[in-house]
């Protein structure tokens, strides 16, 4: 599974940490850092954090 | 560090002190941040979208009733435990819960509601030409919204209303002498999401109380009580905000008739149209953090327990961002915070986004010629505001 996000929508909210936080997490300065690939057994976690992005700057192909 | 430049000061507390005003553009223009008679005040849209976020900074309202006076009992306990003040584990746990069922996908089936609601409520006033905003669209469209989410029947709307309201003057200076009153409404609400939950969990529905008892039941979740207080806020946060966000979006453009009319033609760009009333004219003009550790960025020294406000409206308009600040539901813009940001970004932004885009849609199909038709009182323009009574006098369309 590919995890892209759209740096130019994404505003560094961390939501997607709560869902997916082994693929995605802020760093010291707040920044978002992601994994740019994911194991299929976290697809549920993944497209959880592409639904519940505030700017949905997530997209998950496979 | 620059020591050079004067840090402009607001009281933020004074009965005049409105976020709409020459000060505080002109602080804006004189700094990036001012000093207020409690905390700091971020003034520019750069600083407020760095700052905002900053691990360093925790949600600040949790003080809120030490402040005014309250350290104990019913509302205490619910405010200091409540999602909104949670950091940390708690507030992901809860958060994680709660977040999916107000994702774009699980609202859809509920927007044909909303537009089927504001069509009626447009129904019942459009023939008299005026209507008093606030009481004949605002309160009833936003309770019965919330509402149909929660499987609440839309007739209890009144008492739904009266109990968000009511809890509301938590907000307000006076919390300590309210106190009596917002307890009595908190426990009567608690007694309602009580029975609510037990009913969703022994009779499946098709709404959010129904999809967060079953997301509940699987593991990592919510005690019945966690589960309680979430829906008591979602109540408190939900209705009173989104009735003032109307109130103060129809008046922006009662003054920006040419916007009106654009939207009247282009219902398209009804998402457009509330995304710049929250701009220049939010409800929430100011969100509120409070320093958790010692730091210095750039010449602001901040120590631990410092509050930080966002003013949103300031940055909303701050020309370095938004060149041309006026009202444009063309144009396309960097995000605004009106919704906060962060770990405690709205919870319900994709709701307030999508039904008041309906309500906006609904609105400037039928009425056009807005003016004000009688005596408009408003709250005061700073912290939560809005109007209070809104005569609107209009031509059918
Ligand atoms: C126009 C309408 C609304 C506005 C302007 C608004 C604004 C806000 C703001 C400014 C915050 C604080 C964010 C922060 O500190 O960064 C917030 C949080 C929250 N809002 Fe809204 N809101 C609206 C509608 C709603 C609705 C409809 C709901 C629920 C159905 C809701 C539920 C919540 C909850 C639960 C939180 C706390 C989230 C957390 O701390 O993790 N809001 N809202
Ligand atoms: S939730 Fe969306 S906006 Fe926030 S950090 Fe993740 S990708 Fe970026």
């Amino acid at each position: 599974m590919q995890i892209n996000v759209d740096r130019t929508k994404c505003d560094n909210h961390g939501q997607c940490t709560f869902s997916a936080p082994t693929v995605f997490r802020l760093d010291e300065q707040g920044i978002l850092q992601h994994e740019t690939t994911a194991d299929e057994s976290l697809r549920h976690d993944v497209e959880e954090a592409a639904d519940v992005c505030p700017a949905q700057a997530i997209t998950v192909t496979d | 560090m620059s020591t050079d430049v004067a840090v402009p000061y607001l009281d933020i507390s004074d009965p005049s002190f409105a976020m709409h005003s020459e000060a505080v553009r002109a602080a804006r223009a004189q700094h990036w941040f001012a000093r207020t008679n409690y905390g700091v005040a971020i003034l520019r849209h750069e600083y407020v979208s760095k700052l905002l976020k900053d691990p360093r900074l925790r949600q600040g309202s949790g003080k809120w009733p030490d402040h005014n006076g309250v350290h104990s009992g019913l509302f205490y306990d619910w405010w200091t435990q409540c999602l909104l003040v949670l950091e940390g584990d708690d507030h992901h746990r809860i958060r994680r819960l709660l977040n999916p069922a107000f994702a774009p996908k699980h609202l859809e089936p509920f927007l044909p509601r909303f537009e089927a609601l504001a069509r009626e409520l447009v129904n019942d006033f459009i023939d008299k030409g005026e209507l008093e905003f606030v009481n004949d669209f605002a309160e009833p469209y936003a309770t019965r919204v919330l509402c149909i989410l929660l499987g609440i029947p839309e007739s209890e709307w009144p008492t739904i209303a009266r109990l968000a309201s009511t809890i509301g003057l938590a907000l307000g200076v006076t919390l300590k002498q309210d106190l009596g009153v917002v307890e009595d409404a908190l426990e009567e609400l608690y007694g309602y999401a009580e029975n609510l939950i037990a009913d969703r969990q022994a009779n499946r529905g098709d709404d959010l109380v129904t999809t967060l008892v079953q997301a509940n039941a699987n593991g990592d979740s919510l005690s019945d009580s966690e589960l309680r207080n979430a829906l008591c806020l979602l109540i408190f946060g939900g209705m009173d905000t989104t009735r003032n966000q109307l109130g103060l979006g129809i008046m922006s453009y009662l003054h920006n008739p040419d916007q009106w009319e654009l939207l009247a033609k282009h219902p398209e760009l009804a998402r457009n149209a509330v995304e710049e009333i929250m701009r220049t004219n939010p409800t929430t003009t100011w969100v509120t953090r409070e320093a958790m550790v010692d730091f210095d960025y750039e010449d602001l020294r901040v120590t631990a327990g410092t509050t930080v406000h966002f003013f949103t409206q300031v940055s909303g308009t701050d020309p370095e961002a938004y060149p041309n600040p006026e009202i444009d539901i063309t144009a396309e813009r960097v995000p605004h915070y009106g919704f906060g940001g962060g770990m405690h970004h709205c919870l319900g932004h994709f709701v307030a986004r999508a039904d008041m885009a309906i309500a906006l849609t609904a609105l400037s199909e039928r009425m056009t010629n807005l003016r004000i038709s009688g005596k408009d009182e408003w709250l005061p323009d700073s912290g939560n505001t809005g109007p209070v009574r809104l005569p609107i006098g209009f031509d059918k369309r």
